[in-house]
């Protein structure tokens, strides 16, 4: 693969090129692939991936168009593909905006010294160190442990370095009451090594699985009529970015925008405030595609649209003054309310979270949940919720609990009336 | 022509697997580079990229019942010591189980699959631009228009003791969409065209373009369907959606392994009317999945999977077919050579029956012609449906009535879907256009289709 220096010397070469940023990306992980117990394969991971946008500009309009970097390329073929980019970014026209200028250049680069086998071992015995149940088992089991550097450098004289860590794991646990087996899903993903905390979470979903297989139908209870729904976990994400994107600087300028600055998006008094880093939220990153250092932005104040946020494309076509570059967390900060005496649904899983920005609605069929009925819960299993976002948003409530996901920090539970359950 | 680097890489291929089997009981390489060119021409953006371009290879090897892989992306001066340390494990957690190694036969080939229609970058945005302007022109409630074309041109060598093919082929999608506003309400439609000629997918892009824009129009005033069981005639998009979520991801073997597929106790046995029969497979028609040999090295198939409502057998990857000592079929695919192989479905769709379209909606009392696949997601542990169409069309007394639904989740247990299928018409048509993942990763490019299908489901 060619070095950093001779592909900047590259592009630098080509004089048609306006201006340019150049990604480039390490990664190192190590892979485990269980069925049940036993190890079926395992992986070692080692790619640089790099990637140029070569911009081509004048005084009324810009084209940009993206460069692939592989092994096979040397600075020969490395010329001709930004020739052909140079060519590409001229037929492909939009209206002028600037790169963003430098501000600060982020060196975040620790050199720690890892042993990704070894960890990916040791995440390994505590996904099983919960696998203790006679009924219920671990079905399936991967584990990700990698390493990235992403290296970040414009011709606009910005240099950030990044490094990250990440352990994801996906399992499927299973339970079985005896006629039938019933599965779950669970995907974990964490920054740093917390094995007393995987162990938790592959045992809690075991227990959910537990409750799915022990779950009743709708028709064999009685929902009243206006029971509150808590919905939780990744439809909170599926919902805040779907609010958040609304007050986009991109949907503001298309008008496809359902909210606009000062819109009352509920009566309930919440923040929301867009952030790049949030300990624990693994989505969190310092800089965005264009390098801008990112700084957290309130875009929703005591329930009403404060702000948008946004690229620095569309940032610039709605002339905003400072363009706050791509947020990737969400904050929503609320009073929380206790929900505990009232019957209420808690949706534990969907089997996918739907939501369709045009209209509005979402929902899905639900794998797993939970209903107070005032004394106790009953699992339940085989149906479906449906609402308007933009509806139900209006009288939301929110949890005194708090969660801490990928993109998302808040509220444990979103508290919905008037959803459809069927 | 299969790409020249690729090509230069075959002997550093031999050589790494000559060097490895003194340590290992089973070595392949697989080597891949996927070349994507995106024009993406729009209101408000415009761009021509090289997007989610890969080149890379991933080296497998088994030893003592356990495979392990290294993936990088060059193989010239690797040595095959750096393959052995990064894959090799001192100390892990696993019980004592050995899987089985791959057995191969003796296959060389070189298989080429070229897009015949030579555009230029040009050409293929001047074609996008005017049906773009076209629809503009055509209604001012059209807020964003986006034409989207993508070549993807793919080539692959495989390397063993055994095996040395290569592949080279190309996929081309046009993709639309239409975002209408009208006051506060926005509404969009899409429609993706798949082909492996260029000059066709954008020929069929304009002939659908305002079919596509009058559909996100009526989008406008549809309403929520009322939850409830009605009589469905799915199209072909729909249809295909059915057969890949609801039912295909059931047979992909690798969860008849892990025992997470409740199909493995219906091989046999009826999962659907005796009128439904149900395909996959890379070479089961030409779409976007049609290749000549998957990522473990074994040539594309066709697998009926239902025959009259009998199901017959899954599909599988190498590895899933000698655990269950069956034979592969050619669906062992990665996401890309980082990532892991896995049993995919390919192109997944129903068989024609002998009804006449029109004479399938004259039998509807009252129901609704489902449309356009909104997204899926499996269930094959419990086969519980979730299957999300754009649109649905009201049909009364054998008429429709101009009322439109949206959107339209179909959920219910499969089998009963599948078994109250009454009328299956004479035509079918794959949809060369989608992707799909396993869980909730590994994306890999699918195709699925079918006939139009009359069966009973609860709608919601």
């Amino acid at each position: 693969m060619m070095k950093k220096n001779e592909i900047i010397s590259c592009i630098k070469a080509n004089k048609k090129i306006t201006d340019y940023e150049l990604t480039i990306q390490d990664k190192n992980s190590r892979e485990l692939f269980y069925v049940l117990d036993h190890l079926e394969i395992n992986r070692a991971v080692k790619t640089k991936t790099v990637k140029i946008e070569v911009y081509v500009a004048d005084k009324k309009t810009v084209g940009s168009s993206t460069v692939t970097v592989t092994a096979a390329d040397d600075g020969k073929s490395l010329a001709s593909k930004l020739n052909k980019a140079v060519t590409k970014a001229k037929q492909a026209r939009n209206a002028y905006y600037p790169l963003p200028e430098k501000t600060e250049n982020i060196k975040d680069k620790k050199n720690v010294k890892r042993d990704l086998n070894d960890i990916a071992g040791k995440v390994a015995k505590a996904v099983f160190k919960a696998d203790v149940y006679k009924n219920g088992w671990i079905n399936s089991t991967e584990i990700f442990v990698s390493e990235f550097t992403d290296e970040f450098i414009s011709s606009k004289g910005i240099s950030h370095t990044a490094q990250s860590f990440k352990i994801e794991v996906e399992c499927i646990p299973t339970w079985s009451n005896k006629k039938e087996e019933f599965e779950l899903y669970k995907f974990y993903e964490s920054n740093k090594p917390d094995y007393r905390q995987i162990t938790a979470e592959i045992d809690d979903i075991l227990k959910l699985a537990k409750d799915r297989s022990n779950a009743k139908t709708l028709k064999e209870v009685d929902l009243p009529k206006d029971l509150i729904v808590l919905v939780k976990n990744d439809m909170l994400e599926v919902i805040t970015d779907s609010i958040s994107s609304q007050l986009s600087y991109a949907s503001v300028f298309m008008h496809e925008n359902h909210y606009s600055k000062n819109d009352t998006i509920s009566d309930t008094a919440f923040d929301l405030t867009m952030k790049p880093v949030v300990p624990g939220c693994t989505g969190s990153k310092k800089y965005d595609r264009n390098g801008i250092v990112l700084k957290p932005k309130k875009i929703v104040s005591k329930g009403k649209a404060i702000a948008y946020f946004g690229d620095q494309r569309f940032g610039s076509y709605l002339k905003e003054e400072k363009i706050s570059g791509s947020l990737p967390v969400c904050e929503v900060k609320a009073d929380g309310v206790s929900y505990k005496k009232e019957k209420h649904l808690i949706i534990e899983t969907f089997s996918s979270p739907q939501m369709e920005e045009d209209s509005g609605y979402w929902g899905g069929e639900v794998r797993l949940a939970r209903y107070y009925d005032g004394k106790k819960y009953i699992p339940l299993t085989g149906f479906s919720i449906a609402g308007n976002i933009y509806e139900n948003m209006k009288d939301v409530q929110f949890s005194e609990e708090t969660s801490v996901l990928k993109n998302y920090k808040g509220p444990k539970y979103f508290i919905f009336r008037n959803i459809k359950i069927s | 022509m299969l790409d020249q680097y690729l090509k230069s890489r075959i002997t550093d291929a031999e050589r790494l697997v000559e060097q490895l089997q003194k340590h290992y009981d089973y070595v392949s390489v697989l080597g891949t580079c996927v070349r994507n060119k995106m024009i993406l021409v729009s209101t408000h953006v415009n761009s021509i990229d090289e997007v989610d371009s890969e080149c890379g290879f991933v080296i497998k090897v088994y030893k003592d019942g356990r495979y392990s892989e290294y993936s990088c992306n060059d193989i010239r001066d690797l040595k095959s010591t750096e393959v052995v340390k990064s894959v090799t494990l001192n100390q892990v957690f696993s019980s004592d189980f050995k899987v089985k190694m791959l057995e191969e036969q003796p296959h060389q080939e070189d298989y080429l699959r070229e897009d015949p229609a030579d555009l230029s970058d040009t050409e293929i945005t001047k074609a996008l631009t005017e049906v773009k302007d076209a629809m503009h022109k055509k209604d001012e409630r059209v807020i964003n228009f986006a034409a989207r074309y993508m070549k993807r041109e793919t080539s692959k060598i495989f390397v063993s003791a055994k095996k040395r093919l290569s592949q080279k082929y190309d996929w081309i999608n046009v993709m639309q969409l239409d975002v209408v506003r009208e006051g506060d309400v926005i509404k969009s439609n899409y429609e993706a065209e798949g082909e492996a000629d260029s000059a066709l997918a954008l020929k069929k892009f304009k002939k659908h373009a305002p079919e596509v824009l009058d559909i996100a129009l009526r989008l406008l005033k549809a309403k929520p369907v009322k939850p409830g069981k009605y009589t469905i005639i799915t199209d072909p998009s729909i249809s295909g959606l059915i057969a890949h979520e609801a039912f295909g991801h059931g047979v992909e073997m690798d969860m008849f392994v892990k025992n997470r597929a409740k199909a493995v106790n219906y091989v046999g046995k009826p999962v659907a009317s005796k009128l439904v029969n149900m395909f996959d497979g890379a070479s089961s028609c030409l779409s976007a999945a049609s290749y000549f040999f998957d990522d473990d090295g074994v040539e594309a198939h066709n697998t009926q999977i239902i025959k009259d409502g009998i199901l017959q057998r899954g599909i599988s990857d190498s590895l899933s077919a000698m655990e269950l000592g069956s034979e592969p079929t050619g669906n062992g695919r990665r996401q890309d050579f980082s990532r892991k192989v896995y049993t995919r479905m390919t192109n997944t769709w129903f068989g024609p029956g002998k009804d006449k379209y029109e004479d399938m909606v004259k039998s509807v009392k009252h129901g609704y012609l489902l449309c356009q696949t909104n997204n899926g997601m499996e269930d094959p542990k419990n086969w519980q449906i979730q299957c999300t169409a754009s649109y649905g069309l009201e049909i009364k007394d054998g008429k429709f009535t101009g009322e439109m639904i949206a959107p339209v989740v179909i959920s219910g247990y499969v089998i009963d879907l599948l078994s109250s299928i009454s009328m299956v018409s004479n035509k079918v048509t794959v949809h060369g256009s989608g992707m799909c993942g396993k869980g909730h990763k590994e994306w890999v490019f699918v195709s699925d289709g079918g006939p139009y299908l009359k069966a009973e489901a609860k709608l919601g």
